[in-house]
């Protein structure tokens, strides 16, 4: 008796075994026949709404939406009005607040747990293509045509475009207490300095982390461009070694100079500092610009990366920067009805609304003229370091931490940047750790 | 020659309390450390000096009202949250452990040894694992970022840790067993009325790791649970206030949230203690 109940049992737990696989199995190959339907389309579209017959049979909708946090609330908003506007649809759309800096870290573990619309930054499409997890945008003429160049070359992977842009804001800048520095000193890593010092307040950069190192490689020169054929190397454009390596010479002097005022902490430590009256100046990213604002009050001043002194020649900082993107889920169950909230969360319409009540840099032609844009100080700010900036995408995964050593050792006590051959030997390694060749 | 030793002993003794009582601050600093700043009132994230200058409970306040801008971060929800499945799961484990060991100490079946090993083995894994199986096991069951999840993680392989219970049980005379079997008693109510009744300190063990374990685990939670952050434990949650969205809103609500993850853990071992000390005084047979 009790031979035959565990035999049983087994065989009920296989059958559960095998019926959990076929069940993914089945809504696996649904999520891509879907997806394909939804991209092998080309529809052009006029305003923010694609027209309703493009949503075919697909009828009680139901979509999950990722935005970050502090949009939560303005996305639930804009997803009414798309509901609202497709009123002869039974749309139902829940929104979620998801970081976009681990959003393809989630679309990776579970595609079909995850959001069927997400927001996510210009550096993961990498990751969401090779996976496939990402669906081709759908409204392609319609989307490069209202978006800037910069912004649809880089959500463009193999010629397919993958993300509906977004904004163009997502990168660093100066933010200073206009109290302690003033305009003209800003203009110069050597003033900004100079005036924390006589305030005795801090100036915080976080040069151990490669996303702000970086800046000391790119100003001499050393910038990237995209990968290698294998697709995971990371190339760099030619550069000359010597202004390169005088370039690095430069940074650290100026560290090793004002050593106590220049700190490398994380980057929340600036709104901090500010709150505190400890702090003057520091390099922080555009999406801690509302803290920051809060923090000075009247006495916020912001612009672009300031220059620095190389050999008597003033030269501008050079930063990383990136756009973020609205993707589609490519094991979505409603490919259509994903791809024009997409196109809908990503339009004019909506972009205008970010910008005015997020501050978000837009992505649309249109919005980035409008006053809301060319009247913020951030966002100029931004546009203006943007000019002088490597595009955050096609990135290797080991760019950031050999980039992120230079910065540390560049900040480093027993760092001597008279020693030329040393600072050239840390630029090799540098380069040949990110190219994983070390 | 007396006086020289009890100088020797004094100087021996001096330097024992010296290098103890620099070890103690050295490890209870991050503790105090904690404690204080989670009742600081200026600056939002780190100050660069130990004693805040402002006393305040706006923290704490802040964090059980859920005043900082984030609908999401609902510290309360993910306290529950915690508290329920860490309930479940204590119970759940602290029986199947014992009656575990029960069966592999006082019963002798075929391949009891060999199960014994295999549990020894499968024990040694970690947890994590086998976690991407767990998820998509608990996917096809329909029960991924549901707080049931949590619990079967946490309780099914609880009977694995059988070991330390199996040894404690083993103490206990068979003698007493073998009077109870005379008296009439079935080996269930063996195991119910006679050994655990004599097993205190192993049930106060078992309760304590069991309840403690979903507090502090942060892995299989964050898988289970993905972007629903309703169903969030307090490990995930406070991880996410450090988040580079949140830190500088929520850096402060994030000291406070840990020494507020504490207390429960606190108040049950206080509870036990007790009983504790009682069952490994007490010892085994009386009369």
């Amino acid at each position: 008796m009790k031979k035959i109940i565990a035999i049983l049992l087994a065989g009920m737990m296989t059958a559960t075994a095998f019926a959990g696989c076929s069940g993914s199995s089945e809504s696996e190959a649904a999520g891509e026949t879907s997806g394909d339907s939804g991209s092998s389309t080309e529809v052009s579209v006029d305003g923010s709404f694609p027209d309703v017959s493009y949503f075919g049979d697909e009828d009680n909708i139901t979509l999950k939406v990722w935005a970050p946090d502090d949009a939560v609330s303005l996305f639930k908003e804009q997803c009414q009005t798309f509901i609202d506007h497709y009123s002869e649809k039974t749309i139902s759309i829940e929104v979620v607040a998801q970081t976009e800096a681990t959003a393809a870290t989630q679309m990776l573990n579970d595609a079909e747990a995850a959001a069927d619309v997400f927001c996510f930054p210009s550096d993961q499409l990498n990751k969401l293509v090779d996976a496939g997890v990402i669906s081709p945008v759908a409204f392609t003429d319609a989307v490069t045509e209202n978006n800037s160049e910069e912004t649809v070359s880089a959500g463009t992977l193999n010629d397919t475009l993958y993300g509906y842009p977004e904004t163009n804001d997502n990168g660093y800048y100066l933010v200073y207490d206009t109290s302690v520095v003033s305009g003209e000193q800003a203009e110069t890593l050597e003033g900004v300095l100079q005036a924390c010092e006589d305030a005795g307040k801090k100036f915080i950069m976080n040069a151990g982390d490669g996303y702000y190192a970086c800046t000391f490689a790119f100003t001499g020169g050393v910038t990237v461009d995209g990968l290698e054929d294998d697709g995971i190397t990371q190339k760099f454009a030619d550069y000359d070694e010597d202004e390169a390596v005088a370039t690095l010479q430069a940074f650290a002097q100026l560290f090793q100079d004002y050593k106590s005022t220049f700190q490398s902490l994380d980057i929340s430590n600036i709104a901090s500092g500010f709150d505190s009256g400890t702090c003057g100046a520091g390099i922080d990213g555009s999406w801690n610009a509302t803290t920051d604002q809060e923090a000075l009050g009247d006495n916020f001043g912001a612009s672009k990366l300031p220059t620095i002194n190389v050999n008597g020649e003033d030269k501008q900082l050079i930063s990383m920067f990136g756009y973020k993107y609205v993707g589609v889920n490519g094991s979505t169950d409603f490919a259509a009805a994903s791809q024009i909230l997409a196109y809908y969360l990503t339009s004019e319409e909506c972009q205008q609304q970010r910008a005015e009540e997020l501050g978000w840099g837009p992505s649309n032609k249109v919005v980035q003229e409008s006053s809301v844009v060319t009247d913020s100080v951030v966002l100029s700010a931004v546009n203006a370091q943007a000019a002088n900036a490597c595009v955050q995408v096609n990135i290797s995964s080991t760019f950031w931490d050999p980039m992120g050593n230079l910065g540390n050792k560049l900040i480093a006590d027993d760092c001597d940047p008279t020693d030329t051959e040393t600072m050239k030997k840390l630029l090799e390694d540098t380069i040949a750790n990110v190219r994983d060749e070390g | 020659m007396i006086k020289s030793y009890k100088l020797k002993r004094h100087i021996a003794n001096f330097f024992c309390y010296l290098f103890l009582i620099v070890m103690g601050v050295i490890w209870i600093s991050p503790f105090v450390y904690l404690v204080m700043h989670s009742f600081r009132g200026e600056g939002m994230v780190t100050v660069d000096y130990l004693v805040p200058h402002e006393w305040t409970l706006q923290n704490y306040i802040d964090l059980f009202t859920g005043s900082g801008g984030s609908a999401s971060l609902n510290f309360p929800r993910w306290f529950m949250n915690t508290f329920i499945v860490a309930c479940f799961s204590c119970v759940i484990s602290t029986i199947s452990v014992l009656m575990v060991s029960y069966a592999f100490s006082r019963l002798r079946f075929k391949s009891r040894k060999k199960f014994m090993n295999i549990g020894m083995i499968l024990g040694m894994f970690p947890g994590f694992m086998t976690m991407i199986a767990i998820y998509y096991l608990l996917k096809a069951m329909g029960l991924t970022q549901t707080l049931v999840a949590l619990v079967i993680c946490y309780s099914a392989g609880a009977g694995l840790g059988f070991q330390i219970s199996k040894g404690f049980f083993d103490t206990i005379p068979r003698a007493l067993d073998e009077a109870a079997t005379i008296d009439g008693a079935t080996k269930n109510q063996i195991f119910w009325k006679i050994i655990l009744p004599m097993s205190k300190p192993i049930i106060v063990y078992t309760v304590l790791t069991s309840f403690i374990g979903p507090w502090t685990d942060f892995i299989l939670a964050k898988i289970i649970m993905g972007d629903n952050r309703d169903n969030y434990t307090v490990a995930i949650g406070l991880q996410l206030m450090l988040d580079n969205d949140f830190k500088n809103t929520y850096y402060k609500q994030f000291l406070a949230g840990s020494v507020v993850v504490a207390v429960p853990i606190t108040i049950l071992f206080l509870a036990m203690q007790r009983y504790y000390v009682e069952g490994v005084t007490a010892g085994g047979v009386k009369g």
